[in-house]
């Protein structure tokens, strides 16, 4: 089967004034369609840029980024606005919902944004879905502010999943979460992934987020440094991943 | 680095929203300082009016009655103790040139012919000669004219000169040249000097028209009026100071000096909105610095220094750029001060102390708007400030409290800076106007979320994401969307307001004219024109005049008060079916005043004297004699004279013992289906006999003209407070998208597209134009019927001003989807990158 997403010798260079910074430094890698794959790596190290530019949120420097087949690395701003509302969902550390609007608008998002009718058909369905699946039922007409953490956390990725993306992006997304809510969390995702068949790409600094996926590519100073392979593990143990961090001296 | 230089900084990092604040500071004080500049302008030019019109003279005792102060009248000012000179002169208006009762001849522009003794004159005023020389003898055949009639004319020294006068014209030599426009005020450069006995002859006059004293040393004008009252037993007169003619003067202005201060202070009122929320929102923006600040050990005091040095930046920068818009503003104004009363006010040179007031105004209510901002800045708590941005619905509640102190800071520095000659009542109704703006402002925050949904509706079913986020941007700091919108509101109801009462006295105008002039056509004279002259009848021979009446106005002294009053032939009126009578029998009354020893009163004169139908009114004629005249009606509107309505009078009266002696303006009226031919023949007659005839409805134009000139720069300067707004709804929107900067990336992360962050933006410029323009209306009605009502003016009749309200909604709409573009191509710029990472 053809990987869903590419990267192909991919650099990012940031200009700062006068001076400039490379954030990435030449990388390769290829996500199987449903896998969960962790981007791994120390703060600065360059994996959240690595994943705007997968994700269509930014453009490369040089290289390219392959989606389904199609290289979106210098898409216009239309095409890369519609590859975020139908083809990714985002999921980010600071939960990022809309104040004004409540759970059930804000999981709507996208297809409020696309112009669609959300309070009818298979919308409505999908949107009712999602919401069971993050296990926000009865709590849809709050806004975000009457929300807890962990709350909010989901119904970002209610509205990350609702879609039906070919691929979930998350950033930290257990960053401003405590450890049980952001286990919750991480369970949410992995069962999207495995009993729906969902890709997911995770960028995370620690260990225990990472031992869910099923690959993990460690990126250090823009360079992947190494790609730990996990394989699938329903109980998401941390143990073997971070023997072989040691190894690489992470 | 001190804290002031942060501050400075502070303001750097946004220079946009530095810049416009500093133009809405800058606006607000140019308006003001020109204002002020005109109001000097207008009191240096009614000094120098005084100056032009009395010279040195202490005093002067100026005929009442229209055969003037006779000789004795002038002997017993000359006898009066404390008197040193007395120089009568006399003073008409008339032309130059052949006769103008002969056929053909050219009828050229007016003059105005003063008589003088020339050597008591000389002592009184003082006469700038460019060639020639100066009158003599009271009795030789010699003129001086003024430089302008003299290139105007082509006279030169020497020329001989036709004075048309009451009977043949007198011929004159110039033998003097006075520099420029001369000293004669109204004259408008066109200015003859001659001895007064050649005056008198030539207009056939017996008394003079007034005489101007100068007191010895040491002698008090109170004194020598008191003498005077007890002397001039002969005939009524006028007495009056150089400090009475300047009063006049300024009174003429006034109202116009009062609607400017006004509007100015308006300007004022909504560009210290714009200070308060530029103020306000760096110090929300800047919360994190601040409680560093706080935090690293700086105290409430700095944190105060720190906003007010920032405040004082703008506020000097803002008011410096002012003074320059107020220079430009001012000329404009003066130009319509000319324009309006014919008064030299002139705004050619920097005035010092307006400079200063406006500068000082501008930077205190800059502080003033800063006084909040910069309390909630020191309120900041260091842990708070660092936990999250300061958004406390108190911070709402202490802004609107503030707003009330602002305007009551504004109110008195506007009160302070208020033009004299405006006098109190203009100040009355400015407060009055000023406080329901303020209650409108302060209403503000609580009907905008219905108003916004009410009329956000229509634009949900094109543009439903945008519309709802819109309008819960504009819901986020309700106090900023109120002041924002506050100082939109008052901008358009300023508009409506004036085009309200513009139309109104438009209305007015019209209204009374054709309510009480008796014909189509106006025909006016220079001189009066006696019953036994022809004019009359050869303008009632020509073919399509139906009728010619003869209408003089004159004043009146009744219990020692003047009136205006005016000769008018009742049949006439009558025929013609003018005048609305509130009082006694129509036909009755008309008939009465032409048998004699009747009059009509208006009803302001009425009301004055507290007459009614069937009271009498007893005139003083001179020389101890009065005249009684039975009240016979009471009319809604009467014919205008110089300072009111006039009472009406018989012809017989008036050409009989009041001593009108002759008509000043005829109306004339067509036969029904007279083509313009008839027009045509009548206003050829009207110029071979040196009238001037006019349409009435051009008179009404030429009314409702002067109305709109003055209207249109209150228009114009109500146009600098939407400005102001629109500036303010930049920065507000501006702000709106710095503050939602995540959010736009959020949602640019998740699929919006460029155009459609931008629209939000648009959207929500347009959900506050058209609340902006609803309450504009609503309150500029309200603030319209508070003008009309204390000017006496609201009546149903008025109508509402809808072009007014056109306007105002065209200005709401398109000035904050015009504020609305950078903001909006900011929202569309935003770097989703860049913006998720920002918290």
């Amino acid at each position: 089967m053809p990987p869903i997403l590419e990267a192909h010798d991919l650099t990012k260079r940031f200009e700062l004034g006068e001076s400039s910074v490379e954030a990435l430094k030449g990388v390769s890698l290829a996500v199987q369609p449903g896998e969960f794959v962790a981007l791994m790596g120390p703060s600065g190290s360059g994996k959240s840029t690595l994943l705007q530019l997968l994700g269509g949120l930014d453009q490369p420097t040089t290289g390219a980024v392959v989606f389904e087949g199609e290289d979106i690395s210098h898409l216009s701003d239309d095409d890369a606005t519609r590859l975020r509302r139908e083809r990714t969902g985002f999921v980010f550390q600071a939960f990022n919902l809309i104040p004004l609007l409540n759970v059930r608008e804000n999981i709507a998002l996208p297809f409020t944004i696309a112009g669609q009718d959300t309070s009818r058909g298979e919308l409505r369905d999908r949107i009712r879905e999602v919401i069971t699946l993050v296990e926000l039922e009865g709590k849809e007409r709050h806004r975000p502010d009457q929300l807890s953490a962990g709350e909010q956390q989901r119904v970002a990725v209610a509205r990350a999943l609702v879609t039906r993306p070919s691929v979930l992006l998350a950033d930290e997304p257990t960053g401003n979460l405590d450890y049980t809510t952001g286990g919750e969390l991480l369970d949410a995702l992995w069962k999207s992934c495995d009993s729906a068949g969902q890709t997911v790409v995770l960028v995370t600094h620690d260990a225990r987020a990472a031992a869910y996926a099923d690959r993990v590519f460690v990126i250090r100073d823009g360079r992947i440094r190494d790609e730990i392979d996990l394989g699938r593990r329903p109980d998401h143990s941390a143990a073997p991943l971070i023997a072989r961090l040691a190894q690489v001296g992470l | 680095m001190g804290l002031d230089r942060l501050a400075w900084r502070i303001l750097a990092a946004r220079p946009l929203r530095t810049l416009l604040t500093t133009l809405g500071v800058a606006l607000g004080v140019g308006v003001l300082s020109s204002s002020l500049a005109m109001s000097a302008g207008i009191e240096a030019a009614v000094d120098r009016t005084v100056r032009d019109v009395v010279g040195s003279a202490d005093l002067r005792v100026a005929a009442f009655l229209e055969g003037g102060l006779s000789e004795a009248t002038v002997e017993a000012i000359r006898m009066t103790d404390g008197i040193e000179v007395a120089a009568p002169s006399i003073e008409r208006r008339t032309f130059l040139g052949a006769p103008v009762t002969s056929a053909g001849a050219e009828a050229r522009e007016a003059v105005t012919v003063v008589g003088i003794e020339p050597v008591a004159w000389s002592r009184l005023h003082e006469l700038e000669l460019v060639a020639g020389a100066r009158l003599a003898r009271i009795d030789e055949p010699s003129a001086l004219i003024t430089e302008s009639l003299a290139e105007a004319d082509g006279y030169i020294l020497g020329s001989e000169l036709r004075i048309q006068g009451h009977d043949q014209p007198t011929t004159l030599r110039v033998i003097g040249i006075i520099a420029g426009p001369g000293p004669v005020a109204g004259a408008a450069g066109r200015a003859v000097i001659v001895p007064v006995d050649v005056a008198r002859s030539a207009f056939g006059l017996e008394g003079v028209t007034r005489v101007d004293i100068g007191l010895a040393d040491g002698v008090s004008a109170r004194d020598v009026a008191e003498r005077l009252a007890e002397r001039l037993t002969l005939e009524p007169y006028v007495l009056s100071s150089p400090a009475d003619l300047a009063e006049g003067l300024r009174a003429s202005t006034a109202d116009f000096q009062a609607t400017t201060a006004l509007v100015a202070a308006i300007v004022l009122f909504v560009g210290s909105f714009l200070i308060v929320n530029t103020l306000s929102m760096t110090v929300g923006e800047r919360a994190r610095e601040v409680g560093l600040l706080r935090a690293a050990g700086a105290t409430r005091a700095q944190v105060v220094r720190f906003v007010l040095a920032g405040a004082l930046v703008i506020g000097i920068a803002g008011s410096a750029f002012g003074l320059v818009l107020g220079l430009l503003l001012g000329s404009l104004m003066a130009g319509s001060v000319r324009a309006l009363t014919g008064f030299p006010a002139e705004v050619s040179s920097l005035n010092a102390g307006s400079l200063a007031v406006a500068f000082l105004v501008g930077v205190a209510i800059t502080i003033a708007g800063a006084v909040e901002p910069a309390i909630q800045a020191a309120r900041i708590s260091p842990v708070e400030a660092l936990r999250a941005r300061l958004d406390l619905p108190a911070t709402r509640r202490a802004r609107l409290g503030w707003l009330a102190l602002v305007f009551v800071a504004v109110a008195i520095l506007a009160l302070l800076a208020w033009p004299p000659a405006a006098g109190a009542t203009g100040a009355d109704r400015a407060l009055g106007v000023y406080a329901v703006l303020l209650a409108a402002t302060l209403a503000t925050p609580f009907v905008l979320p219905p108003l916004a949904r009410i009329l956000g509706s229509p634009l949900a079913a094109f543009v439903r994401l945008e519309e709802r986020l819109a309008r819960g941007s504009l819901a986020r700091d309700r106090s900023r969307t109120a002041l924002t919108l506050g100082a939109l509101v008052v901008g358009l109801a300023m508009i409506v307001a004036l085009g309200w009462t513009a139309q109104a006295a438009r209305n007015a105008a019209t209204a009374w004219l054709a309510d009480v002039v008796p014909g189509d056509e106006v025909v006016t004279s220079i001189r009066p024109i006696g019953p036994g002259e022809a004019i009359r009848g050869q303008l009632a021979a020509i073919e399509g005049v139906r009728s010619v009446t003869p209408i003089a106005t004159f004043d009146l002294a009744i219990r020692g008060l003047r009136f205006d009053a005016a000769a008018i032939v009742g049949a006439d009126f009558l025929a013609d079916g003018r005048l609305t009578f509130i009082d006694g029998e129509r036909a009755a009354a008309l008939r009465a005043l032409d048998v004699g020893g009747a009059a009509i009163l208006p009803l302001p004169a009425a009301e004055r004297l507290g007459l009614g139908v069937g009271d009498t009114i007893s005139l003083a004629l001179g020389a101890g004699t009065t005249l009684d005249l039975r009240v016979v009606g009471v009319v809604e509107r009467s014919i205008p004279g110089d300072g009111g309505e006039a009472i009406l009078v018989g012809w017989r009266d008036a050409s009989g013992p009041i001593g009108v002696p002759g008509a000043d303006v005829f109306a004339v009226r067509f036969e029904d289906g007279a083509g313009p031919a008839a027009r045509e023949a009548l206003e050829t007659a009207a110029r071979d006999a040196a009238l001037e005839a006019n349409p009435l409805s051009r008179v009404q134009g030429a009314v409702t003209d002067a109305l709109g000139r003055v209207f249109g720069l209150f228009d114009a300067l109500a146009l600098v407070a939407v400005l102001v707004a629109a500036l303010g709804i930049v920065n507000t929107l501006a702000m709106g998208v710095v503050e939602r900067v995540h959010e736009i990336g959020v949602l640019r992360a998740i699929g919006m597209t460029r155009r459609q962050a931008s629209r939000m933006v648009v959207v929500e410029a347009t959900i506050l134009g058209l609340v902006g323009a609803v309450l504009g209306a609503v309150v500029g009605l309200g603030v319209g019927a508070v003008l009309l009502f204390l000017s006496g003016g609201l009546v149903a009749s008025a109508g509402l001003p809808w072009a007014s309200i056109a306007i105002a909604a065209v200005l709401g709409l398109a000035g904050p989807a015009i504020a609305a573009w950078y903001p909006s191509r900011l929202a569309s710029r935003v770097s989703i990158v860049r913006a998720l990472k920002f918290e």
